[in-house]
């Protein structure tokens, strides 16, 4: 009975090490951010915040996602060297460059750019931040 | 049949250990010590600024058998200012939540770093508030205090507190500032100016005030530095001579306590100004709110201060403003 038993156990014990070495391991990149089959990329919305993370924004950001093209209008007197860019993306999309903190976008004549990247990493999607100061 | 036995005890042993373990100790009243005793709380919070009190609470008390309190008092490693006081009356709260003083002695006298209460009334008990007004010696220096009573029978306790640290910053409170006539901020001075007054003063006008209503923006409160752009200054005259351009990072959700004294448990420390960046910051600030702040580095980097809007008043083109200032 006993050495029934230890038998037993020993396969389970087995049989536990085998499945989970056999588990599938989740593809990330290079960021460590899961890679998903998702292929939508996009940016649903976009907004700016000042130095006291208050948002500029006058209006609604109006992205067009045919073009790539969002149209942001901020306040008369933003301080447009230093602002926080905050981006709503479509669902495991990421973004390029990444937002690392305050940013300058004072050059009105040439636009920044951003590039989303989709959630299975094989589409990118460029799109031009177009900011224009409330007068 | 003996080893049922022992699981028996066993289990009755554990049962009797955890009853025992929960069993409740009966309250006794605690038994007062037979001699004088004192005690210390601080009842003032954040920095310790020069001109402010670091205000505390001494409590001393001994058996009325042993005899009454004969005097209080309290040293200072550094000497207070002229203002420091000890109460030589013991307060108590009314039924409408007001505090009563009840004079228990002569007004505190002080004597170099020493400020002291001696006791008229005969009582063995008794609570005094201590207001330590910091004196300039002392800006960014530690300051310990030793409370020490004396009673009759001869006895006297002591109880040591600090050292607390005394902030390098200074502050102003309460400076109305008012568009096109009382608008020109030196945080130099911790003053603000006309511009006949601002002239003469060119060198220390870091800010300057100005109200408007646009059409099409908003601008309303703002605070900008005399050489800003024109779409900035709206037409406001600068004095000759004041060139200043300082450097300001506006602040939402900062309401320093000491500057606004509202019920925000927030301050603004050396610490905060000694790494405030302001790197690439502008030289404008607008539509500044009431409940708002405004960092500020003057032009010569001399100074660095945190402005906070206490309100502003559309219709009098005007707002009061309060500063903390750090030399760096």
């Amino acid at each position: 009975m006993m050495k029934k038993i230890l038998s037993i156990s020993t396969l389970l014990i087995i049989a536990v090490f085998a499945f989970n070495s056999c588990k599938k391991e989740y593809p990330v990149d290079e960021d460590g951010l899961l890679i998903t089959r998702r292929t939508e990329c996009f940016v649903t919305d976009f907004d700016l915040l000042s130095s006291d993370q208050q948002t500029v924004r006058v209006g609604n950001t109006i992205v067009d996602t045919a073009a790539r093209i969002v149209n942001i209008q901020v306040l008369f007197g933003t301080d447009l060297k230093n602002v926080y860019p905050v981006f709503s993306l479509a669902s495991d999309c990421k973004l390029d460059p990444k937002i690392v903190g305050k940013t300058d976008f004072s050059d009105l004549t040439n636009p920044r750019k951003y590039t989303v990247v989709s959630g299975n990493r094989k589409v990118r999607n460029t799109y031009t931040i177009n900011v224009t100061v409330k007068q | 049949m003996l080893n049922r036995t022992s699981r028996y005890i066993a289990i009755a042993c554990s049962l009797m250990l955890v009853f025992e373990g929960c069993k409740e100790d009966d309250y006794a009243l605690p038994t007062p010590k037979d001699a004088l005793q004192n005690d210390v709380i601080k009842r003032s919070m954040g920095p310790n600024i020069v001109g402010t009190n670091i205000e505390f609470t001494y409590a001393m008390a001994l058996p009325a058998a042993k005899g009454k309190l004969s005097s209080a008092q309290v040293e200072a490693t550094i000497p207070g200012a002229a203002a420091t006081y000890l109460e030589y009356r013991s307060f108590y709260t009314n039924g409408s939540g007001v505090d009563v003083g009840v004079p228990v002695g002569n007004p505190s006298v002080n004597t170099g770093s020493v400020t002291k209460v001696d006791f008229t009334k005969d009582t063995s008990a008794s609570t005094l508030r201590y207001f330590y007004t910091v004196p300039e010696d002392a800006r960014g220096k530690p300051v310990s205090f030793t409370f020490s009573a004396l009673s009759s029978d001869g006895s006297k306790v002591t109880y040591k507190m600090g050292p607390y640290n005394v902030s390098k910053m200074d502050m102003k409170l309460d400076l109305v500032v008012t568009d096109a006539n009382r608008c020109f901020i030196s945080i130099a001075d911790m003053a603000v100016y006309t511009a006949a007054e601002a002239g003469p003063k060119a060198t220390n006008i870091d800010l300057v005030y100005i109200y408007r209503v646009l059409t099409n923006a908003t601008y309303n409160h703002s605070l900008v530095a005399p050489v800003t752009e024109a779409q900035y200054l709206q037409g406001a005259v600068i004095p000759a001579g004041i060139t200043n351009n300082s450097k300001l990072v506006k602040a939402w959700n900062l309401r320093d306590f000491q500057l606004s004294r509202a019920a925000y448990n927030v301050y603004v420390d050396d610490v905060d100004f000694q790494k405030k960046d302001f790197k690439d910051a502008p030289n404008f600030a607008i539509n500044m709110k009431a409940e708002a702040g405004l960092w500020v580095e003057t032009a010569d980097g001399k100074y660095r201060a945190y402005i906070y809007i206490n309100k502003v008043d559309n219709a009098a083109k005007s707002a009061t403003i309060s500063i903390k200032r750090y030399a760096m």
